[in-house]
């Protein structure tokens, strides 16, 4: 029995090796870039060069480029475009339903704990019912927008005239037969297109706004109450009688207003 | 017969030992033991009740596209508004103030209806809430406005990922930087002439996405996925508006502006009563 020993160069060479008896010519033809010194790494024994132009860029990446390049991130931009009142509603659900009761649980004062706790848990059903709300309502309705928009189904004389006129300017640019009057035309047209898309996106968040917002206000207490558990505490009759007879203008103004029911439904703004 | 033995295993591999490499080695065997096909397959076909659902729920969207929407984008009234805000640059902000009006509206109608609080308070109360809503508004546009131009720069940062293209986001400041550098020359030539100057337009990211070979690449071999990529660098603009609104109407406002305004309309109710007091002694 004849037993050959060779050696394989599995290390973690810095380049390819060159070993090959073929003529330079041979290479550039039949090769497919296997000798290029960029690709990375060794295609003989597959170890890493670590001069890879694409790896390079990647290493170079921050924390925010991380974030950027993440599949979440590109997830999140289309779903904002997409869906402007189902997105614009989570947002809402991150800064009100995580922000904020951090934000209330972590201020200093240990008195009005329970409150502070009652005014976190309304910030996180206030945020989870917009959300599953505007989510709910509005999604078939952004589906039925992009089904005439994008898949340019269901469209009637008007709109399909307009899109119409857009696709036989486009062609004109394209093959760059196209006057200036009609570049013109075209921007106009490609403009108010989009406009009346951003439009149509958020007509029913204003349709919506006030049932949404009185459907809130009836949920939030029994999901407060049967899902975190936290029910508003009446104040002792005694508390009420001593806070009223300790009223004096001179004294800085008492806070107990602030929860009196028309302040903690009061949010302004969206939703 | 012949045997062939390498005896040189790597003495250094690097980042990583040899246990490892063999690790990794046994984990890629495995995910290539399992077809693609049934990946994909898998992958791709939803659960018969997912399936019920969607079909559902295409139907239902299908309905609101033919009897509601596609009416509405015919409609005169819109039409009318599209073409006179087409060259805003705010359109959406626009939108979400809109939403804004209606639910704060919504919440002073009550406070003004609320039989439960004495007439003074329930008017200093609708004013301190209207007047948080616009303070809070003007706030949020000028927020918006100022983040703009550093949300334009991350927005080509995101598109040169989403191109790969690593040169992508320097050469978009690069041309940044040229227009900036045009309009002071505009602005002074302007100056010295006496007419209104003509400023050049900063460069769009959605145009030089539009330019860009691996764009048109990927419009010829696949549209959805061009169509997708799009989409993506486009929402990057309401994404924003959406952070700074929300950020000021469902955080800053309830957390830093709320208390103070409450204070100080308390504060104006004691000094109207003990006003009126006086009056009466």
């Amino acid at each position: 029995m004849k037993i050959n020993s060779i050696l394989y160069d599995t290390s973690f060479k810095q380049d390819n090796i060159r070993l090959h008896s073929e003529s330079h010519n041979f290479r550039e033809k039949n090769d497919a870039g296997l000798y290029e010194k960029d690709r990375g790494y060794n295609v003989y024994c597959g170890s890493f060069t670590g001069k890879s132009k694409p790896a390079a860029t990647v290493l170079k990446k921050n924390f925010f480029d991380k974030i950027l390049a993440s599949n979440w991130f590109g997830k999140l931009a289309k779903y904002a475009e997409e869906h402007n009142i189902s997105a614009s509603a989570l947002i809402a659900l991150v800064l009100a339903g995580v922000m904020r009761p951090a934000t209330i649980l972590s201020l200093p004062g240990k008195e009005d704990k329970d409150d502070k706790i009652y005014a976190a848990g309304h910030a996180i059903a206030s945020g989870i019912m917009g959300f599953a709300v505007s989510t709910a309502i509005t999604s078939p309705f952004d589906e039925s927008i992009k089904k005439i928009f994008d898949d340019k189904k269901f469209r009637r004389e008007k709109f399909k005239a307009i899109d119409d006129r857009i696709a036989e300017l486009t062609a004109q640019k394209n093959i760059g037969h196209i006057t200036e009057a009609a570049k013109q035309e075209l921007k106009n047209l490609t403009k108010r297109r989009e406009t009346l898309n951003t439009l149509i996106k958020n007509i029913p968040d204003w349709v919506i706004g006030v049932p949404r917002a009185i459907l809130t206000i009836a949920l939030i207490p029994p999901i407060l109450k049967y899902v975190f558990g936290v029910e508003k505490k009446k104040k002792s009759a005694s508390a009420q009688n001593k806070s009223a007879n300790t009223i004096n203008i001179t004294e800085p103004p008492k806070m107990d207003f602030i929860d009196k029911s028309v302040f903690e439904q009061f949010k302004g703004g969206v939703k | 017969m012949n045997l062939t033995v390498n005896n040189t295993l790597p003495k250094n591999y690097g980042y990583t030992n040899n246990n490892n490499r063999f690790k990794h080695q046994q984990a890629f065997t495995a995910k290539a033991q399992v077809p693609e096909e049934l990946i994909n397959k898998t992958m791709k076909e939803p659960s018969k009740f997912f399936k019920y659902f969607n079909e559902k729920y295409d139907q239902l969207s299908d309905f609101i596209a033919e009897k509601f929407t596609s009416r509405i984008v015919e409609s005169e009234a819109l039409t009318k508004l599209a073409d006179r805000f087409k060259n805003s640059d705010n359109f959406y902000q626009h939108c979400l103030t809109i939403g804004s009006v209606i639910t704060s509206g919504l919440y002073v109608e009550r406070t003004l209806n609320n039989d439960k609080m004495e007439k003074d308070r329930r008017n200093t109360l609708a004013v301190n809430q209207g007047l948080t809503f616009v303070l809070s508004t003007i706030g949020a546009y000028a927020l918006d406005k100022y983040l703009k131009g550093w949300w334009n720069d991350v927005t080509a940062r995101f598109a040169g990922h989403l191109v790969q293209d690593s040169n992508f986001y320097e050469d978009y400041l690069k041309q940044k930087q040229a227009v900036k550098e045009e309009n002071i020359k505009i602005l002074a030539a302007a100056k010295s002439k006496g007419v209104k100057p003509e400023l050049k337009s900063m460069p769009k990211v959605t145009k030089l996405v539009e330019k860009h070979s691996y764009y048109k690449t990927l419009l010829k071999s696949s549209k959805d996925d061009a169509k997708i990529l799009m989409t993506k660098v486009r929402g990057m603009s309401p994404l924003r508006a959406m952070i700074v609104f929300g950020f000021v109407y469902r955080y800053f406002v309830p957390v830093v502006v709320t208390k103070p305004a409450n204070m100080l309309c308390e504060k104006y109710l004691e000094h109207k009563k003990a006003k009126e007091n006086n009056i009466k002694k």
